[in-house]
């Protein structure tokens, strides 16, 4: 099989499928390829934190910039995909107000605004912030969900014209003097290898981008940074949280639907794939998040979780906290002499639109086209459907006799009706697939029961794709991942409940 | 109000101690929260499921082709199949010497503290209980296997009659049959890993929208109802000799269900053990409940221990939280029989594991990063279930430097040390055991 292309895109994040969507709204037609699902890296291990910019202002004024620009762009685009929380930047005791003014006056530069809150202030809108805090200054965060973005980003490009192959990885390239000519593609399902050859080839691959120019023969500067997350079993916060603080570790606390997501940590890290979250860790994260909110401490978590931010390294500076957020672009005809070849890396989630609007450009420049992005003015497609959490509920929340058939998932509420929907809306190849579209096993017990119940659906609509409880192993080797480090208190006793299940009476 | 014996804790080990001490003609007063993993995972009894291979189970299943995907495959067709079931003495002569060779390397183990005899003793105390026609027997001399809700098969040692036919399932001679709205069974799951043949029941329009466990095993227990399916059931068998159900036959009477269904359907039925609750688990509880009431032990359940009086190494009283009130009970001896973290006869804080009643020390690793290892199905244990109660040779606890803590408290069941239940499938007959040996060690003890 041989498939031509004007542009392949490699690399189905936040940042590869916004290119996709970019270069559909201009006419310019793309296939993108992703190893696993979509939001397989870093796209979809993040905090869901809608950036205001503030936590950039005083180190890293460029980024924090992009933030707050492309910030009221997706309130505008993606509204559906966004919950604006506000934020707030709080002073503790010990923490120096030089710093905070210093903030206010970045923010003010920036372009930031802000709103100087006293402690009273602050703890009426948040009454569980530690009381002895010092004031806070409140900036425009929001919280959004990445996954949604996402596919809300590929279901307008694919109305576009743009394709999407997914599981599948991209095993060589076939170059010559100046130009890639071929991308040689594995299906990762069925073992099928073809070609695709595009005019123009994009890296968007994110923190693994070193590891597909080394099938170019190329290399960049590219430090990688891993930052771990924790799951709480509900909302702590209205408001996103920071710490006034330069960034460090566990300063952060975002509101997410019911949960409340406490970060992170940046660790120098060799390893894009097998990095696990140690106790250690999120004990850390306890210590310092519990500063902000004391009852931390007391509230249980559901899960630990970890991404790799890749961090372009323009020249040799001191710690990764230092190195800029901001993203990077590589023409690889004038740095490399390969001139259909582009790769784009770096940068935040929140900036993954203007990302991709200049990597479009960057190729329309290529191929001698004038024309230009137009992802910041038109809309999502679902944007007309709820996005406040109460309507949300509200729709989740009919009774039985509404129909549905069976509640699958008891923590999140899924009832069997949506997940056939799911299932039956085609193009899943694994269970992760099926699980990315549903909030099965995102609820406390993290698909202890429901993974069970999903897999005797499948059964029963006759869907099954190999031996089922070799798949039930493999969902609980990974979901051991995020929560072995959080085990202890109720989550431990949970824990020995579910072993006692799946080793015990199950005998797996 | 002043009682021989406390015992705390209404799981299988607590209810073993309780029905030991009453047999010796004590005054008793057993308290619990509830019933202990017994509603939750006990089915059947395992009493070492992981024997060494050699002494292992007979494979008391056929397998009609050498399919290497089949559960079958594994486990070679004896030249004599078992022919006859029948209920050999409390251990079979596999069980007896792979149990007694297993102990041998494990000193610290529950079993090895309460010895060989002993073990036997509170087995053949725990199938007393079980007359016909709903009992427990092994089947031939060692573990048998049983088919899962996952479609495995699982060894274990005493199982009630209701899941005798299971063990002898052959390959493409089942039927599995579920209900639509049971959410915690899926027939064709499990038929297709066992190679046998599923049926998804529709249940009258009334309960097609969603159904539990415990309202489907009451109506179970309804003739008409069971005539329906049995009849329907009936009309969809291809030829099979064997139909396997959810472990739902009722609550009680579950030998009737079973043999009525077999009358109708003319084909041997069989309990598949499922997720949570395990209402074979609730049988076995209330036939300890109604033989400890018979015999005036005072039954306190859904109560708990809200303070302890400690005078020197004696407890003198225990305060049972009723609100708004308390109630002071006062023994001459107590057992602890808690059991785990599920329990809730241990606690763990992000620190540390402790045991809140008595806050007896617990032997356990040294910090949360060795609690659990990085792979969720590591071929070792993770060393976090290892930990619990140390006790002395009589099962009262003890501290690093051996001493007995507490003069006249008796430590029984899964909160016990050195034992891994869940890997070793030991659960039930480590319960049954040590409650058996806590009571009568107190016993020993005069007041």
């Amino acid at each position: 099989m041989k498939i031509q292309t004007e542009v392949l895109i490699v690399g189905g994040g936040a940042t590869g499928v916004g290119i996709s969507r970019d270069l559909s709204l201009r006419g310019i037609p793309s296939i993108l390829i992703e190893r696993g699902d979509f939001t397989f890296g870093a796209s979809g291990r993040n905090h869901g934190l809608l950036h205001s910019g503030g936590r950039y202002a005083v180190s890293d004024p460029e980024a924090a910039r992009e933030c707050i620009s492309e910030n009221r762009i997706l309130r505008r685009i993606a509204s559906h995909c966004i919950e604006e929380t506000e934020g707030l930047f709080i002073s503790l005791p010990g923490d120096s107000f030089d710093f905070r003014d210093q903030f206010l006056r970045a923010c003010e530069e920036t372009g930031i605004p802000t709103t100087l809150l006293s402690r009273e202030e602050a703890l009426t809108l948040e009454p569980e912030l530690n009381p002895d805090l010092l004031g806070a200054v409140k900036v425009p965060d929001g919280a959004m969900n990445p996954f949604a973005l996402v596919l809300e980003n590929a279901r307008d490009a694919e109305k576009h014209g743009a394709k999407f192959i997914l599981h599948t990885e991209v095993t060589s390239l076939q170059m010559n003097r100046d130009k890639i000519k071929g991308v040689c593609v594995k299906d990762l399902i069925n073992g099928e290898e073809y070609l695709i050859n595009p005019s123009y080839l994009i890296n968007a691959t994110g923190a693994w981008a070193n590891q597909f120019l080394k099938l170019a023969g190329l290399h960049i500067g590219l430090a990688l940074s891993k930052g771990t997350m924790i799951i709480t079993n509900q909302r702590l916060n209205q408001r996103v949280i920071n710490r006034c603080r330069l960034p460090s570790d566990g300063d952060i606390i975002v509101p997410n639907d019911t949960v409340s997501i406490l970060g992170t940590t940046s660790i120098r890290s060799e390893e894009i794939e097998n990095f696990e979250v140690t106790p250690a860790e999120v004990s850390l994260l306890i210590q310092e998040t519990s500063k902000m909110i004391p009852a931390i401490q007391e509230t249980r978590l559901i899960r630990a979780y970890a991404g790799i931010r890749p961090l372009f390294q323009s020249e040799e500076k001191g710690g990764h906290r230092e190195i800029s957020r901001g993203f990077t672009l590589i023409d690889h005809g004038k740095r490399d002499g390969l001139k259909n070849f582009i790769t784009i890396t770096g940068g935040k989630f929140v900036t993954y639109r203007l990302m991709a609007e200049k990597t479009s450009d960057l190729v329309c420049q290529k191929m001698g086209i004038d024309t230009s992005c137009s992802t910041h003015l038109k809309p999502l497609p679902g944007i007309s459907e709820p996005s406040k959490l109460k309507d949300r509920l509200k729709k989740i929340g009919q009774p039985a006799t509404a129909g549905g058939g069976e509640i699958l998932c008891d923590c999140e509420w899924i009832r069997r009706e949506e997940v056939e929907g799911v299932l039956t809306e085609g193009k899943l190849k694994d269970l992760q697939d099926i699980l990315h579209r549903t909030r099965l096993a995102k609820g406390t017990c993290q698909g202890g029961f429901c993974i069970y119940r999903l897999l005797g659906v499948l059964h029963d609509l006759r869907m099954t794709r190999g031996d089922s409880n070799k798949m039930l192993k493999g969902f609980l080797e990974e979901r051991w991942k995020g929560i072995r480090p959080i085990l202890w208190g109720p989550s431990l006793k949970e824990e020995e409940f579910i072993e006692s299940i799946y080793k015990g009476i199950f005998n797996l | 109000m002043h009682f021989d014996l406390i015992v705390i804790g209404m799981g299988l080990s607590g209810l073993m101690a309780a029905k030991t001490a009453s047999e010796a003609g004590q005054k008793i007063l057993i308290i619990g929260k509830g019933m202990g993993s017994l509603s939750l995972f006990s089915n059947t009894i395992d009493v070492l499921g992981t024997i060494s291979k050699a002494m292992n189970m007979e494979p008391h299943v056929q397998t009609t082709d050498t399919n290497p995907k089949s559960p079958w495959g594994e486990h070679p067709v004896p030249e004599d199949q078992f022919a006859h079931r029948q209920v050999s003495g409390p251990l079979g002569t596999r069980m007896n010497d792979g149990l007694s060779q297993w102990m041998k390397n494990r000193p610290k183990h529950p079993y090895s503290k309460v010895g060989l005899d002993r073990i036997k003793e509170a087995l053949s105390s725990y199938i007393s209980l079980f007359p016909p026609p709903y009992s427990f027997q092994t089947v031939g001399n060692g573990n048998c296997l049983i088919p899962t809700g996952l479609g495995t098969l699982r060894p274990t040692y005493l199982i009630p009659i209701t899941m005798v036919a299971g063990t002898s399932l052959k390959e493409r001679d089942g039927l599995i049959v579920g209900f639509k709205g049971f959410k915690d069974f899926y027939a064709d799951y499990v038929a297709d890993q066992l190679n046998c043949r599923g049926l998804t029941l529709s249940l009258s329009e009334t309960f097609n929208k969603e159904i539990t466990a415990t309202a489907l095993s009451r109506l179970m227990e309804n003739e008409p109802f069971r005539e329906t399916i049995g009849r329907e059931i009936k009309e969809k068998l291809h030829g099979e000799t064997r139909v396997g159900l959810p472990a739902l036959l009722g609550v009680r009477e579950s030998w009737k269900v079973k043999k009525d269904l077999e009358e109708i359907i003319g084909a041997e039925i069989f309990e598949i053990p499922i997720l949570p609750p395990s209402i074979p688990g609730m049988r076995i509880f209330n036939r300890f409940k109604e033989w400890l009431i018979q015999k005036g032990v005072t039954f306190l359940l859904g109560h708990f221990i809200s303070k302890t009086i400690l005078k020197g190494k004696r407890c003198e009283g225990v305060h049972v939280h009723n609100p708004p009130v308390s109630y002071l009970y006062s023994a001459d001896r107590y057992i602890l029989a808690t059991g785990r973290f599920v329990g809730g006869g241990l606690v763990a804080n992000e620190k540390k594991i402790f045991e809140p009643i008595f806050n007896l020390p617990i032997t356990q690793p040294e910090s949360r990063e060795d609690w659990f290892r990085k792979s969720f199905f590591d071929d070792l244990s993770h060393s976090v279930h290892q930990a619990g109660i140390l006790t002395d040779s009589s099962f009262r606890a003890i501290n690093e430097k051996g001493e007995v803590i507490l003069e006249n408290v008796w430590v029984a069941g899964s909160i016990l040390s050195n034992h891994h239940s869940v890997d070793e499938k030991s659960r039930e007959g480590i319960e049954i055991a040590t409650g058996y040996m806590a009571a009568k060690e107190a016993l020993k003890h005069g007041a």
